[in-house]
């Protein structure tokens, strides 16, 4: 198998792969955020860091 | 001279610095000194490119005992390298630095924003094909395909492992490129947006706030979920995954002060000169360079063309819109790419305030990029084999 070949299919493989572990992230954090809400006096100083 | 130094043998050793220097050791102290240059004039990364340009003058002096090889006599760049860079300790260090000063929240309120972090990293793999059209073996060219990821130490990490003797030139495009992203993203983002598209506001109603407990528990929850789908990416994923724990637990400051001060300044010091050191002419003065600093734009450019258009694909099954400037920000260049695209935003409309959602993306291009890392580095031996 040539190099560009070798490249191509790590493309081909590592793309769709990398974008699956991110909508398992997504799915996981979107869990992770509603099963531990914040009470509303929580966060202080998280927007003003940026 | 020779006659002399068989009359006077004491002259060879006296001379040695001078008998033995060439063109390319005084090619490579103005390389050395273009990027100590670059550092204290431009600030381009000054904390890695003065101790990189520093390096390469000490690697590149005739006989330098800095970078000597002699059993007994081993310089002090050699032993650290195979003590920091060689077992690839430094850039893990320097993940536990790192994720000591990441702030996850604007990631943990809006997940999608993950899935720009995804997009910028096309890159990585795009520069990777067109490595090999050069002439590059399937190693080397994924290898120089992760300065695309825009990680220093991802990319010292991953050529540590497959491309040692292109670790110099590869480590000086990434943090080149790394400062250059107020040059390089704003061209490529006018390009392929239109000025309407650029001036999409994006408000922030529905944004509930983080529990300090969700700020706690991520870190462990991505490292496990990482670890499992590539294990190999344990080190660089569970190292910048740490030092963010460690800032979260709130009950160990010191460690956390620590991490990010102390421990991010020594590495960073160290792993500069180090890396200067592998600089030698005879590895650094050739065309595989050049093409090497070429492909490393190339990846740039790919990262930041890749996330924008994500962003207009996604606009195009959205009911709210997106600026599609957010897209760009998902290579790990933090806080760089997002302030950057900030301001471009607030240059477009001056009322456009999308820092928020830009610091959020560019917060997922951190752990985008180790996970791209992670997955080129199982990829590259499985597919090595074939």
């Amino acid at each position: 198998m040539s190099a560009t070949l070798k490249a191509l299919t790590m493309m081909a493989i590592a793309l769709p792969t990398m974008f699956a572990v991110i909508l398992i992230f997504m799915a996981a954090t979107t869990g992770l955020h509603k099963m531990f809400p914040a009470p509303p006096e929580e966060e202080s100083g998280d927007d003003d860091d940026d | 001279m020779e006659a002399l130094i068989q009359q006077y043998p004491w002259l060879d050793e006296l001379l040695m610095g001078f008998i033995g220097l060439s063109w390319k050791h005084v090619v490579m102290w103005a390389v050395g000194a273009l990027l100590i240059w670059l550092a204290a004039a431009k600030d381009y990364e000054p904390a890695l490119l003065l101790p990189i340009g520093f390096g390469a003058i000490l690697a590149n002096i005739p006989h330098s005992s800095a970078i000597s090889q002699i059993k007994g006599e081993e310089g002090f760049l050699f032993v650290l390298y195979n003590s920091g860079i060689g077992n690839e300790l430094f850039p893990v260090l320097i993940f536990v630095a790192i994720g000591a000063m990441c702030d996850f929240a604007p990631l943990i309120r809006n997940p999608k924003v993950m899935l720009f972090a995804a997009a910028a990293q096309f890159g990585i793999f795009a520069t990777a094909v067109a490595a090999t059209f050069l002439g590059f073996s399937f190693e080397h060219a994924a290898s120089i395909g992760i300065i695309g990821a825009a990680d220093g130490p991802t990319t010292i990490y991953v050529a540590s492992r497959f491309a040692v003797e292109l670790l110099g030139p590869l480590s000086v495009a990434a943090y080149c490129y790394m400062s250059l992203v107020p040059v390089i993203q704003p061209p490529v983002i006018r390009a392929i947006t239109s000025k309407a598209e650029r001036q999409i506001k994006m408000g922030y109603e529905n944004v509930e706030p983080v529990s300090q407990t969700t700020k706690f528990l991520f870190p462990i929850m991505i490292t496990l979920i990482a670890g499992m789908v590539a294990p190999i990416s344990v080190a660089l994923i569970g190292s910048l995954m740490f030092g963010n724990l460690v800032k979260e637990s709130g009950v160990t400051e010191n460690l956390s002060a620590c991490a990010e001060n102390e421990l991010a300044n020594l590495v960073t010091l160290l792993l500069g000169i180090t890396i200067g050191g592998t600089m030698e002419a005879e590895r650094f003065l050739n065309i595989q360079v050049l093409l090497i600093m070429a492909l490393g734009a190339v990846a740039f450019v790919f990262d930041t063309a890749g996330g924008v258009l994500f962003a207009k694909l996604m606009n195009l099954f959205s009911k709210t819109k997106i600026n599609p400037m957010i897209g760009a920000c998902g290579i790990s260049a933090f806080p760089m790419s997002g302030r950057v695209i900030a301001k471009m935003a607030l240059k477009e409309d001056p009322s456009n305030f999308i820092i928020q959602h830009a610091i959020g993306v560019n917060v997922a291009g951190q752990v985008a990029s180790v996970v791209a890392g992670g997955l080129v580095l199982a990829l590259i031996p499985a597919l090595a084999k074939m």
